[in-house]
């Protein structure tokens, strides 16, 4: 592709997140209505704003999903270099991502709460708000603390979401790396790792890049709803307002668009020559 | 010591390295060759391949003569491409594929257990149907197989600069591309991207290039201009081309070896084979009655 055909693109793409950033202003400001004054004001040992439990719920999904993330586009490698077309463990595999992705991130969350939690009996915690300390000067300082139990299966719930998109859309990215690419430096005598290290992954990493973003957005909005659903027991702002719902509803936009943006403006013509 | 993709020895093989690699392998592999009086780059012998349960080839024995061009003729599916790529073993990247006989490449049998493959397509090198540079600088490209066969940072400037010099200059493409040298060669027209895919051989001083319809991609003009480059580098390399090109085959190549599912039907010169010959499926074939 030309120059100034990429950057057409790119400006196209760029009104994307010029949307993506007006709603996301307009969701700040709510929040800010609602929640993020509560956060420094409330010495209230219950009612302590969404801060606290946000950076608590963060702590648990970011290491989790990237954790899931590498390791899908580790497995999506392995079925994709490795293992052979023919073979019944790719074929297992394959079929159990294509059934995982094809499942909304709703019921996941439904999944989690009706199956996982009450299965392992302590469903009850959920709605126990983290301890809080008050210092001196009246703002509060949050330790983390969590259920072991329920930190392992909401982690489950995690992986079982986020790999099977993660390990997707990496084998596509590798997929669209052509045969005839791969074939010129395999018979320039490069074995398997120096074709992947020098033709393969720099083809394919703007689309496993936004593969990995597309998955992490999915767990995002995943926790969006995950909140909604069981957001009574929870700490809200005085309306009512979910206020983590929509902090991680605009996490999951922004990343999306950064996935749409990463794979439009992909030039097409160092990945692909038939 | 003909193989010099014979991985046993790993002393001869060091030792090439510590010396300047290119230089004394090339020569060496050479003067043996003449020595014993080699004039055949690649022979066959009852070579059967299968893919799955299709036979592609069935006892297929052929000798190429050694420093010059030999074409494969013959209609779609016979097998040309399947026995080019038996040369320098790509085939084997489809899975499900089995081969049987031997093939002997520089004197040494491919298929035995102690041949190292990247040694062999080291020696064997391969120009594709549709040029098939890589998508970073002309420079880079022709250095790309000297890079992964030697260590790290092994190359000086000056070296790689001399190597990508001769290279292009041995494709005649030095002067066109003299400016371009830091240019995506994935932006060159394709008969300079199909050149430069030669060029990027030779740094690696192949003995066999084989070509799988190096010209179907490229108009009149390109054409001629691949044709004439592989007029001025025979006699230095050997080559193999596969073309549907009737025409080509016959300004290009010394000799012509004709196929007909699967086998191989007349291997002859090409003058001969087109204008007397011997057997009635390639009269039918080069007298256009068929394919």
């Amino acid at each position: 592709m030309t120059r100034p055909g990429l950057r057409k693109k790119i400006a196209l793409q760029s009104i994307a997140f010029i949307i993506v950033g007006a709603a996301l202003i307009f969701l700040w400001t709510d929040l800010k209505k609602t929640g993020a004054a509560h956060i420094q004001t409330s010495s209230a040992s219950h009612a302590s704003g969404p801060l606290p439990s946000l950076l608590s719920d963060l702590n648990l999904i970011l290491p989790i999903s990237l954790l899931a993330v590498l390791c899908g586009i580790a497995c999506a490698f392995y079925l994709e270099e490795w293992l052979s077309a023919t073979s019944w463990v790719r074929r297992f595999i394959e079929s159990q991502v294509a059934f995982l992705t094809e499942i909304p991130s709703l019921l996941y969350g439904l999944l989690a709460i009706a199956i996982l939690f009450s299965y392992v009996g302590v469903f009850e915690d959920i709605g126990t708000p983290p301890v809080q300390t008050v210092n001196e000067s009246g703002l509060t300082a949050v330790p983390f603390q969590r259920n072991i139990t329920i930190f392992y299966a909401e982690a489950l719930i995690f992986i079982s979401m986020v790999m099977p998109i993660a390990i997707k859309t990496t084998q596509e990215a590798l997929r669209s790396v052509v045969t005839p690419i791969r074939e010129s430096a395999y018979a320039l005598g490069a074995n398997q790792w120096q074709v992947l290290a020098s033709r393969v992954v720099p083809l394919a990493f703007p689309k496993i890049l936004a593969g990995g973003c597309r998955a992490l957005s999915r767990s995002l909005a995943a926790s969006a709803l995950l909140i909604g659903i069981h957001i009574p027991a929870h700490t809200t702002g005085p309306k009512g307002i979910p206020d983590r719902f929509i902090l991680f509803l605009g996490g999951a936009l922004v990343l999306s668009t950064i996935s749409s943006f990463l794979i439009a403006t992909d030039d097409p013509s160092t990945a692909r020559h038939d | 010591m003909l193989s010099q993709f014979h991985s046993t020895q790993p002393t001869e093989t060091i030792n090439c390295r510590q010396e300047d690699a290119q230089e004394t392998t090339g020569l060496l592999c050479y003067k043996l060759a003449t020595i014993k009086k080699m004039n055949y780059s690649i022979e066959t012998e009852n070579l059967s391949l299968w893919y799955g349960d299709f036979q592609a080839l069935i006892d297929v024995n052929v000798k190429i003569t050694d420093g010059q061009i030999t074409s494969l003729i013959g209609p779609s599916g016979c097998g040309k491409t399947t026995l080019l790529r038996c040369f320098n073993r790509v085939n084997e990247r489809y899975g499900n594929v089995t081969t049987k006989g031997t093939i002997e490449v520089l004197g040494k049998n491919i298929y035995d257990a102690d041949v190292s493959l990247p040694e062999l397509r080291k020696a064997v090198g391969m120009v594709f149907q549709r040029p098939n540079p890589l998508p970073i600088s002309v420079y880079e490209n022709i250095l790309f197989g000297l890079r992964i066969h030697s260590p790290l940072r092994s190359i000086t400037r000056t070296e790689s600069d001399r190597i990508v010099e001769e290279a292009l200059r041995s494709v005649f493409l030095w002067e066109d591309l003299k400016d371009k040298l830091k240019v995506r060669a994935t932006s060159l027209q394709l008969e300079q991207q199909q050149k430069l895919c030669i060029a990027r051989l030779l740094p690696l001083k192949p003995k066999i290039i084989l070509m799988d319809e190096p010209c179907s991609a490229l108009d009149a003009e390109g054409t001629l201009a691949v044709e004439e480059l592989m007029e001025a580098l025979a006699g230095r390399y050997t080559f193999l081309i596969v073309t549907h090109n009737m025409a080509q085959a016959r300004r290009v190549s010394k000799e012509c070896i004709y196929m007909f599912l699967g086998e191989l039907i007349e291997h002859r010169e090409t003058q001969a084979l087109f204008e007397t010959p011997e057997h009635p499926k390639t009269a039918d074939y080069v007298q256009m009655r068929y394919g």
